[in-house]
Formats: C-alpha cells, sequence, structure tokens
C-alpha cells in the first residue's frame, strides 16, 4: 500500500522538504508508492525575516509572499487546510472544513506564534516585528517620532534552553534603527535602549544568548551611541503611563516598546497533547539527532515547533530538512533512520542598513562574529530579493 | 617588504616565508601582477553593486530559476507520465487529455506566451 507523507505548514521548512522529499522519493512517487501531501493555512507563502525590513519601510508586502502553489513541485498535492486536531495514535488528522487525512508519516511544520498578549500590556503598548500588520505599525511610529525615547526588549520561552524567534533579530533590528533615524536626521533626539533579560537560555546577565557575540556588542553599541542593560526581563507593561517593569524590579519608561514578544505553537500543537514544555508554550519533545518527536510513532518537527536549543529560524530549517528527508526516505527503503541533524544554523545577519555579517554555529560551536562588511550586506539583500526563493524551492 | 627586516614578529616570518616562497613562481613568471589587476577588478566590482543593482540581479535571478525550474519539473512529469504505457496514446487518448483542465491551462499558458512573443516582435 502506498505511504502517505503528510506535512502541516507552508512555511519555509515544510515547504523545502516537502521539495526535497519529492526529489528523494521521486522512484517511489513514479511507482505509486509514496504519496506527499502539504497542508497550509494560507495559499500564500511569506519570507516571514522581510517584516522586520517592513518595520523600516524597506519592503512591500507584494514582494515578501508568493502562491505556495508556485514553490512546490508538481508531485506533491497542496492543500488549503487549517489542521485542528492531531489524533497520533490513530495516525490521522482533522482540519477545520472537516476533511480527515490519514498518513504513515507526519511531520510537523506549523512554526510558532507571537503572544505577547502573555505579557501585561504589552500588546496594547508594544511594537513588534515578527508579522506584517505589527510591523506596519511599528514603521509609522519610526517614520514620525521625532523625539524620545526607543526600549527594545527581548522576551524569551520559559522552557529552559529554548530561545526567542530568530537570535539575532533584537541585534539586527537595533542596528537598522540606529541607522534609520539617522537617515531621518533625529538620532541625536531619540534615544535607543537595548536590553537583555537576566536568563538567556544557558547564559545569565547578558547581552545575547550567544557568549562570544554578547562580548563584542558593548564596543558595536557604544560607538553608535546606542545604551544597553543587562538583566532587564519584561513582567509587565503600563500603556497609560509608557512604562515598562521588569522581574528584576526595574522600571523604564519609553515611547516606543520595540520588543521581541513570548512566543508559542499553534493552537492545534497547544492541544495535541503532545508537548510537556512549560508555560503553554506548546514545544515538541524532539530528538536532537533525528528530529522525531518523542513518544511518537513516525511524526517529525521541523522549524519554530521544536523544543531544541537551536535558533527558530529559517537557516535552521535548511540544515534540519535533508535530515528529515533522508530519515523517511531512509525510514521507508531500509526500516531506519539514518541522517543526524548536527545543531547547524547558517545565516546574514543584517547588521545595520547596510552592512551584513555571515554566520553559522552547531550543537558544538558558537557564532564566532566578524567585522561586519558591506559585501556580506549584499549578500543579505541578494538574498531577501531573490536566493530565498530558490531556497524554499529546494534548489539550494 | 624587506622580510628579513627584525620589526616582524619571528612567529609571523616563517608564515610570510612561506607564502613568498608559494607566491615566487608567480612573481618570477610576471603573473603576480595578473592576479593583482584581478583583485582590482573585483574591488571596482564592488564598489559599483549598489543595492538597487543587487534587487535587480536578485530579481533576475528568481526569475531564472523559477522559470528553469517549471519547465523542468513539467519535462520530468509529462516524461514519466508518457513513458508509462509502452503504446502511444491514441486519439480518443489525446483528446480526453484536451478536455483535462490543466492541460487547457497549459496549452492556454503556451498560446498566451507566443502571443506575448509577437507582441514584442
Amino acid at each position: 500500500m502506498s505511504k502517505r507523507i503528510v506535512i502541516v505548514g507552508g512555511g519555509v521548512g515544510g515547504t523545502m522538504l516537502a521539495n526535497q522529499l519529492a526529489g528523494k522519493l521521486y522512484p517511489e512517487i513514479l511507482r505509486g508508492e509514496v504519496s506527499i501531501a502539504l497542508l497550509s493555512n494560507s495559499p500564500d507563502h511569506f519570507y516571514k525575516p522581510a517584516f522586520m525590513y517592513v518595520a523600516f519601510n524597506l519592503f512591500f508586502q507584494e514582494e515578501l509572499k508568493r502562491a505556495e502553489r508556485s514553490l512546490l513541485r508538481p508531485e506533491i498535492t497542496f492543500n488549503v487546510e487549517e489542521v485542528t486536531r492531531f489524533d497520533f495514535p490513530g495516525q490521522r488528522l482533522k482540519t477545520r472544513s472537516g476533511k480527515v487525512y490519514d498518513y504513515d508519516f507526519l511531520v510537523i511544520a506549523t512554526g510558532c506564534v507571537p503572544a505577547p498578549e502573555r505579557i501585561e500590556g504589552l500588546k496594547e503598548a508594544g511594537d513588534h516585528f515578527y508579522q506584517y500588520e505589527p510591523a506596519r505599525q511599528l514603521a509609522q511610529r519610526l517614520s514620525t517620532i521625532e523625539k524620545g525615547r526607543i526600549f527594545i526588549t527581548v522576551s524569551f520561552p520559559q522552557t529552559p534552553n529554548v530561545p526567542h524567534q530568530c537570535g539575532i533579530a533584537p541585534v539586527e533590528t537595533t542596528l537598522m534603527l540606529d541607522d534609520f533615524l539617522r537617515r531621518r536626521g533625529v538620532r541625536d533626539k531619540v534615544e535607543i535602549i537595548y536590553t537583555y533579560p537576566t536568563t538567556a537560555q544557558l547564559l545569565r546577565n547578558c547581552l545575547f544568548l550567544q557568549r562570544p557575540t554578547g562580548e563584542i556588542l558593548p564596543s558595536i553599541f557604544e560607538q553608535k551611541n546606542i545604551r544597553f542593560q543587562r538583566g532587564f526581563t519584561l513582567k509587565r507593561v503600563d500603556p497609560d503611563k509608557k512604562i515598562a517593569y521588569s522581574e528584576e524590579g526595574d522600571e523604564q519608561s519609553f515611547d516606543i516598546l520595540m520588543a521581541t514578544p513570548p512566543i508559542r505553537a499553534v493552537d492545534a500543537v497547544l492541544e495535541s497533547g503532545a508537548s510537556q514544555a512549560p508555560n503553554h508554550e506548546g514545544w515538541l519533545p524532539t530528538n536532537h539527532e533525528t528530529l522525531q518527536v518523542y513518544g511518537l510513532e513516525n511524526v517529525y518537527v521541523i522549524g519554530d515547533t521544536v523544543d531544541l536549543p537551536v535558533s527558530k529560524a529559517g537557516g535552521a530549517c535548511h540544515n534540519q530538512a535533508p535530515v528529515i528527508a533522508n530519515n523517511i526516505a531512509a525510514e521507508i527503503r531500509l526500516g531506519t533512520t539514518i541522517a543526524v541533524y548536527d545543531g547547524r544554523v547558517q545565516a546574514v545577519a543584517q547588521m545595520g542598513l547596510n552592512a551584513g555579517m555571515p554566520l553559522w554555529y552547531d550543537y558544538q560551536h558558537d557564532v564566532l562574529p566578524t567585522p561586519p562588511t558591506k559585501l556580506g550586506g549584499l549578500l543579505r539583500h541578494g538574498f531577501n530579493r531573490g536566493l530565498y526563493w530558490a531556497v524554499a524551492r529546494g534548489m539550494l | 617588504m624587506d622580510l628579513s627586516n627584525e620589526s616582524i614578529s619571528p612567529a609571523i616570518s616563517p608564515v610570510l616565508n612561506a607564502l613568498m616562497e608559494k607566491l615566487k613562481p608567480l612573481i618570477d613568471g610576471g603573473r603576480l601582477d595578473n592576479l593583482v589587476d584581478l583583485l582590482s577588478l573585483v574591488s571596482d566590482l564592488v564598489d559599483l553593486l549598489d543595492p538597487p543593482m543587487v534587487e535587480k540581479l536578485a530579481v533576475l535571478f528568481e526569475n531564472a530559476t523559477a522559470t528553469t525550474w517549471s519547465v523542468s519539473n513539467a519535462i520530468r512529469t509529462a516524461k514519466a507520465d508518457s513513458t508509462k504505457s509502452e503504446q502511444p496514446p491514441g486519439v480518443y487518448q489525446l483528446l480526453k487529455l484536451l478536455r483535462e483542465p490543466d492541460t487547457r491551462r497549459g496549452v492556454g499558458f503556451a498560446l498566451k506566451t507566443l502571443n506575448v512573443i509577437g507582441r514584442q516582435l
């Protein structure tokens, strides 16, 4: 009987994995022994890192999305269906439209969602750049502020050793903000304060979640007259007084609160009962090598929904997708998994509006920061505008 | 540069010596000049590249890769379907294929492509 592989989620992880699986299992697909279906709650695919650029008026919505169908190989069945329930023992899914999908292999690629409502007052008074509409609102504010105080906070999940979305994003946007306000000619009247919480995965009282990068940040910030403060874990926000309060007992006023908000898994994953993550965050217990979900049969997870200590970013998916594709192919052909994820993540960090810093790390190695360069910035620009879509198609 | 200069630290001089040894054949043949010129050219290109040009090149890259991808997908799938049966399709089967929405969309696309090519002639 034909093996049905169902991938849930049309983000970059699900999309590149579906394409790589279609290539890997092409002989079986031709013989009708394997079928691949991808379910997504949207007909469109969004290049999520571009939302950060939207906050600085550098990307139009029309430029950051493509039809998901146009990014998938024709061998893949694509249905716009929102999965509402996972029935793991029965190996089937239910969707909002009432359809039922049976699977032999399931890949959960549903990502994560910002949850500013989890901190009192943050949804009302804070801004972020992890979705389109909030990023547009932030762009309006950043484009009109003439003087005052922009306060930057970062909230980590409460699950131990799990990072917030895209580890380098708060640093990138802080440096972009500095350049943006200089271009507008108001930087000398706007104070920027970058803060970081007391607990950042395994580190304490630092400015970044990896030590080597954290150690070079003070000199970078000092050169640009960006103030920085360790040990500020956002506890609540008073929207009327515009004051952010920390767990550590500090209180800081702001005109714009640019926050990296708490995050959680999507509803269907939260309600599936497969996660034991604290604070109802929903991260799935992930085998850090095979990327299978512990306690479930024939279920893999890719991208933001894992409970691994690696960045919740496309650069992680890019290295996880080949591992899952090889493991599912090997389970079908050999009856066992063969590939191991080494925790590798790569990216080109946007260090200000013009400079870029290529970086990589894995379970064993931290990022070794290098001086940001113009060429690095152009590489990132080229990736944003063209290379990304070839990556999603599984070509790069 | 005088490599025997005492100002070069003892730790660096073996590295420089090894590098010079590697470069010596290029210097002797007068070919190092070409490499230096090439580096200058690369540097000039970096100076000339600006974000709008990179954006245009990136969009060109996307268009080229997306088109190649779509065409190769179509050829691969059509080849697989066409070679499933040893017999060539009969007239009735061809007509049946024409009735399929995907075929009509594909034919429409091909005709529209020719139409736009015609407009540009």
